[in-house]
């Protein structure tokens, strides 16, 4: 029988270099112009974060302008109703949602932000009890799924008034908050990935090898499911960011005077007969923000699946 | 003989409220008689106030009263145009604010309800605009020398809208009603001088005698507290059901979160300037809308009022075309309060230290966009009668460090301040701790809605609390200073022998100058030695179309409605 035999001579193929395997990742984010937009607007607001850590126009908590100016050569944004410069304080505000947060002992601050906290939270929650019911079905798939739907049921808000009613104010109440009212709805996305993945040949033959339920679902399983995961968790980091918006807009979000940017609504509503811009420039933020993650979270979806096809 | 005269700089100095009244009477808008009253009330002896009004009485007299001997109504600039025929009748006056399940008057919580039910109904007494209160279903009342016995004398010839007459037997059953516990009317507690019932006393149709446990100069001030609706003697607890009263309007309808419709009655006992029945406006109209709502609506000419504006309703509105804005000064306040039973606000130098990081012209300008009055850090407002003025403490973060320092905190204090998110508080919270950490204090802020707020103002260390206006600078002193208030609405659980001795002279005391001595020790205890810092006193606003005449801007914001008239109508 006749057996390849390697070429005398060949140059064996040289493996990627580690930046070139990343880039090759990367790159599927340029082939969709949705999800370029989307992380260009995206990075607009963490570069935004990062240089107000080190550097704002103004102090953002300081009063030092006149109330309620539009927008002008020294307030580019103008200020709000206490005379504080908006762009400081938008800027600022990205970092809570972003880039750090603020923990309750003496001051002390955790890289990244609430937003994704909470978002990381409900994934690992979702995750969990969504692979549990999904791969083992059974009364491990009733209970949960069961928990899961009263918890649905409840309206968001109500989840997070109980949550903060409980817990009091705070930034890992929020991470908390987020993590309790999104957990259920990653659960019933892994839950039905899993319920398909199950049934192909590679489980079954995992199974056969003896490996642990635990083994199937963590390495088997979620593996395979991290595409539509991924993407949901994007969109997820768009519905956290309102939901501090909505917190904040409702006055229990996170503290003042630290601005967030649904506070910086909140606050600026009561004034919005006289000076419309300390509304508007919050909410576009938030808008702009969310867009950013959804066209981001679209094109990657996009790309993913025209791979798998 | 050189005729005798009373200087406006005298008149100042006794109540800076008489000059304007005075130059009123010079112009004809007020008469010599509501002059005295309004300058005696003031503090102006009675002879002075007979001089001054004889000085600066006009040539021609003030039109006479209304014939048949009723009362005509108050002059005010308005209504001196009407009686040159400016007055017109009939019209539509409508406003926003919001309609709250309404039942027993004596149980009226807010005062929306109470600007419903006092379009039909009536009060014993009125607290004017000017926070003077004036004889109203009475004709006059009297007071012993030691405060213990008020006579009260009813106005003859009043009719309810049934047909019946008022009489005593209507006012003692109102009475029955304040001070039944079941009925539950905070009537029970102002009233805590009347041990029952049986302390008061029909003498006759018409004369009603108060026996107090304890004087109290008050008295006529709690016949105006907004549930103080003089009630039918049938009466059975329903007032929309059941909406019988003295008042100038008729209920036609009343839809709670919805609308309030009322009609003008014919045969109302207080005569117009033309010589005919108020009120002059046909119909009133409240729509249920939210704020936000409401000053859209009064933008757009929807609505021609709007109940209470706040602050920022005041900045968007004031310069709309075709509306007026009339401010008027009140004892309103959001005070900062500690609570001296908890560290570190035992020591009284830490208290002081917070006081001296107010810089009460930026807390007021950023809090309440400078619309206020300045304060002293007590709770005596300079509207009320026998408030003693004092300079007003300026800003000093390095006196407050020094302080601090001496009271063993040499490298400063951290803090929690507690308030609620319905009012100006976050925007005073947010400035004071911007302000006080110049001072050595970081104050971290614990800003919660308004009924997480109130389920524990009197417990929090630290914190803001709305206080409402109230007419007399003795009326509130003994809710929250006093050693029997602790567990009620002593929220700071300060107490001062001293104090409490000057207060309970003062509450004692008819004589506002004589009140004043008192409210002067009173102010500097609270200064010295005091629980609470105040920035300033919220003005409030009246806003309403410019088309409406004789609006009268209330510190309660109460609705007055019955001289009202419309141009165009």
């Amino acid at each position: 029988m006749a057996v390849a035999q390697p070429t005398a001579g060949a140059v064996p193929s040289q493996a990627p270099s580690r930046w070139a395997k990343m880039w090759k990742s990367l790159s599927i984010i340029f082939e969709s112009r949705i999800a370029t937009v989307g992380m260009v607007l995206v990075l607009f607001w963490v570069i935004l974060g990062l240089i107000s850590l080190v550097w704002t126009p103004y102090p953002p908590n300081a009063s030092e302008f006149t109330q309620n100016l539009p927008p002008n050569t020294t307030n580019w944004l103008g200020t709000d109703h206490l005379g504080r410069d908006i762009l400081s304080r938008l800027m600022v505000g990205t970092q809570v949602i972003l880039l750090k947060t603020r923990l309750p002992w003496g001051g002390l601050v955790f890289p990244i932000g609430v937003a994704i906290w909470g978002v990381i939270g409900s994934v690992l929650v979702g995750a969990f009890l969504g692979l549990n019911a999904g791969y083992r079905g059974g009364w491990w798939d009733q209970v949960t799924m069961q928990f899961l739907d009263a918890l649905i049921a409840f309206p968001v808000i109500v989840l997070y008034l109980v949550v903060i009613a409980a817990l009091g104010q705070g930034d890992l109440v929020v991470i908390l908050a987020i993590t309790v009212t999104g957990a259920p709805g990653v659960a019933r996305l892994v839950r039905s990935l899993a319920l398909d993945i199950k049934t192909r040949d590679y489980i079954r033959a995992a199974e056969t090898r003896g490996e642990s339920p635990w083994y199937v679902m963590f390495v088997e399983i979620l593996p395979n499911a991290r595409g539509p995961l991924i993407v949901d968790s994007m969109l997820r980091v768009g519905y956290a960011i309102f939901a501090i918006g909505t917190l904040g807009f409702l006055g229990i979000g996170l503290p003042p005077p630290d601005p967030d940017w649904g506070n910086m609504v909140n606050e600026a509503r009561k004034n919005i007969f006289s000076n419309q811009w300390a509304v508007v420039w919050p909410s576009v933020a938030i808008a702009s923000l969310v867009i950013g993650l959804n066209l981001f979270a679209d094109g990657l979806r996009e790309e993913l699946t025209r791979y798998q096809k | 003989m050189k005729k005798p005269q009373i200087s406006e700089k005298y008149m100042e100095k006794i109540h800076p409220a008489i000059p304007d009244a005075y130059q009123k009477l010079k112009e004809g808008r007020v008469s010599r008689r509501d002059f005295m009253r309004f300058a005696t009330l003031l503090g102006l002896s009675a002879g002075a106030a007979s001089i001054a009004a004889q000085c600066g009485a006009p040539a021609q007299p003030a039109a006479p009263p209304a014939e048949g001997g009723e009362e005509a109504a108050p002059a005010t600039e308005e209504a001196a145009a009407a009686s040159g025929g400016a007055i017109k009748r009939g019209g539509t006056w409508t406003s926003s604010m919001q309609l709250q399940l309404l039942d027993h008057p004596a149980r009226l919580s807010w005062v929306e309800g109470a600007n419903i039910v006092r379009q039909f109904g009536e009060y014993l007494t009125e607290t004017g605009p000017d926070n003077i209160t004036r004889p109203y279903l009475l004709d006059r009342w009297e007071a012993s020398d030691d405060v213990m016995t008020w006579d009260l004398f009813l106005r003859e010839g009043i009719l309810f809208n049934n047909g019946d007459e008022l009489t005593a037997d209507d006012v003692i059953f109102t009475f029955s009603e304040w001070l039944n516990p079941d009925v539950g009317s905070s009537m029970l507690g102002l009233l805590s001088y009347l041990s029952g019932i049986q302390d008061v006393e029909k003498v006759d149709d018409y004369h009603i005698r108060l026996n107090l446990q304890t004087p109290n100069i008050g008295v006529p001030e709690h016949l105006f507290h907004y549930p103080a609706i003089v009630l039918h003697r049938n009466f059975e607890g329903d007032i929309i059901q059941q909406p019988v009263g003295t008042g100038a309007f008729l209920l036609e309808e009343y839809a709670e979160g919805e609308r309030a419709v009322f009609k003008r009655r014919e045969d109302y006992w207080r005569m117009g300037e033309d010589g005919s029945p108020l009120p002059y406006l046909d119909e009133l109209i409240y729509v249920s809308t939210d704020k936000d709502a409401g000053v859209a609506a009064l933008q757009s000419g929807q609505v021609n009022s709007l109940y209470d504006p706040r602050p920022s309703d005041f900045q968007a509105l004031k310069d709309v075309p075709g509306l007026t804005v009339r401010p008027v000064s009140t004892a309103q306040c959001l005070v900062l309060r500690m609570r001296v039973d908890v560290e570190p606000w035992t020591d009284v130098r830490v208290r002081n230290a917070l006081k001296m990081c107010q810089d009460r012209e930026k807390i007021m300008q950023l809090a309440y966009f400078g619309e206020g009055d300045l304060s002293i850090d007590a709770h005596v407002a300079p509207v009320h009668p026998a408030y003693c003025p004092k300079d007003i403490p300026a800003y000093d973060p390095e006196g407050a460090k020094a302080l601090l320092a001496e009271a063993g905190y040499p490298d400063g204090l951290t803090v929690t301040l507690a308030t609620k998110n319905d009012q100006q508080e976050p925007e005073l919270a947010q400035a004071l701790k911007e302000l006080a950490a110049a001072g050595g204090f970081d104050i971290q802020l614990d800003i919660t809605e308004p009924s997480g707020y109130w389920d524990r103002w009197t417990e929090v260390d630290l914190g803001i609390t709305s206080w409402t206006h109230r007419p007399l600078d003795t009326m509130v002193l003994p809710l929250a200073y006093i050693q029997e208030a602790i567990g009620a609405w002593n929220e700071t659980r300060w107490t001062d022998e001293e104090f409490e001795t000057l207060l309970r002279e003062a509450e004692g005391t008819l004589d506002v100058e004589a009140r004043r001595d008192l409210m002067c020790q009173i102010e500097d205890i609270m200064q010295e030695r005091g629980p609470i810092g105040n920035s300033f006193w919220k003005k409030i606003w009246n806003i309403t179309s410019s088309e409406f005449q004789n609006v009268q801007a209330h510190p309660t914001a109460y609705d007055l409605m019955y001289e009202v008239w419309k141009e165009d109508a």
